[in-house]
């Protein structure tokens, strides 16, 4: 009875920050059925980390580190590798399930030609973690995360004065 | 050009409707929790476990032949040895499993779960590789042996020229196996490493330094195997 309660927890609190998981997928992919892949592969790390989450943190700042570690460390298979039958790599087209504001659109068109580490970076800068909780996510200085954070808002700001 | 107010985007980021609608439901989250892992710790895993299990199969068949050719006493003495090194393997690579890096618990850091996958593929996992590719010489051998017993009921004395064929065909299978092997893996590997490069800039030069070492390594590798080749060949036009 104790693992169904266990599964109760976790699904209702998944289900509760599942926009972590949207965001998260929306910046990492860039098509549906990567999207998808990696919507599956955050929601199985979780659960395989759940039981040792002992809840000192919010589960909201736990779910966001698990679930940019997935991003980050999910890799490509080589091409010849891939079983292109049972998903195929349909074009990611926000308009099929977002309707996003123009803004929103520039903003994801910019992000999506960082790196995978500047990604996460600027994901929880939007977000507003503090450069400590930055700095612990991804495992640099507090004044790494000011110098990483001033060159990517510049090179963002660059290529989205460039998008519009 | 219009200055880009980051901040105000920041707001717009974090009120923006369509990431707090609820699309998963609880049944569709279920779902996913039967699911299989495509995380490249559970590639390691695959790939430990598959052979294991082929070398179980060799080491099986290799009991059948000493079964088979139970009066021929070095035959059966060989068969022993490559038992003997299949349990030793199996247990390697048992071993190797439970090396692997665990999914980061309550507080995952980025770098240190990098770290952790690169090092262990870099100081474990290579190595298994290169003891994986033993079960397919060991298979292509155990084939070669059924083969005789089937057609010809003995094993006929073999000539030079048969040692080099077999000697070959034995070399060009643990070869071809390891090197497509960490092809694959090497291309998802270097993924990890470039995220790595890109969080700590330190860590360029302890991974260049391993990326020389490494091709050290494979270069003194590929040149013996050229020399062995070279060797046969040489034999080969020599005495022939």
């Amino acid at each position: 009875m104790t693992h169904e309660r266990t599964t109760g927890d976790f699904l209702e609190l998944v289900h509760r920050h599942q926009s972590i998981i949207h965001k998260i997928c929306f910046i990492y992919s860039e098509n549906r059925s990567d999207r998808e892949d990696l919507q599956q592969e955050i929601i199985l790390q979780l659960w395989k980390s759940f039981s040792s989450f002992q809840g000192n943190a919010a589960f909201s700042t736990w779910m966001y580190r698990v679930a940019l570690n997935t991003a980050i460390n999910k890799t490509r298979r080589p091409g010849l590798l891939i079983d292109r039958s049972s998903s195929p790599d349909l074009p990611y087209d926000p308009s099929d399930s977002y309707q996003f504001s123009e803004e929103i659109e520039i903003l994801y068109q910019a992000i999506s030609q960082l790196k995978k580490v500047e990604k996460a970076i600027i994901l929880l800068w939007l977000e507003e973690k503090s450069y400590e909780e930055i700095s612990e996510a991804i495992g640099i200085t507090v004044k790494n995360v000011s110098v990483k954070l001033v060159r990517i808002r510049t090179r963002l700001a660059e290529i989205i004065n460039k998008l519009q | 050009m219009k200055p880009i107010d980051l901040d105000s985007m920041k707001t717009t980021w974090k009120n923006e409707r369509n990431f707090q609608e609820h699309r998963l439901s609880e049944a569709d989250i279920e779902k996913f929790l039967s699911a299989k892992s495509k995380d490249i710790g559970q590639l390691f895993r695959s790939g430990l476990l598959i052979d294991i299990v082929l070398k179980s199969v060799v080491g099986i068949s290799f009991v059948g032949i000493m079964m088979l050719f139970r009066t021929n006493l070095p035959v059966v003495l060989i068969s022993s040895g490559i038992l003997l090194l299949l349990l030793w393997t199996v247990r390697y690579q048992w071993l190797t499993i439970g090396k692997i890096p665990e999914a980061p618990a309550s507080h995952p850091v980025i770098r240190t779960t990098l770290e952790d996958k690169i090092n262990f593929y870099h100081q474990h996992y290579i190595k298994s590789l290169y003891v994986g590719a033993l079960s397919n010489s060991l298979l292509i051998l155990s084939g070669m042996l059924y083969y005789f017993y089937f057609k010809y009921g003995e094993l006929r004395p073999f000539l030079w020229d048969d040692y080099l064929v077999l000697g070959a065909v034995i070399v060009l299978g643990f070869v071809l196996g390891a090197a497509v092997q960490i092809a694959q893996h090497k291309f998802q590997v270097k993924q990890l490493e470039s995220c790595l490069r890109e969080i700590d800039e330190d860590a360029i030069s302890s991974l260049t330094i391993r990326e020389q070492r490494n091709k050290k390594a494979r270069m003194i590798l590929i040149f013996l195997l050229a020399l062995v080749c070279g060797l046969l060949i040489l034999a080969f036009f020599i005495f022939r």
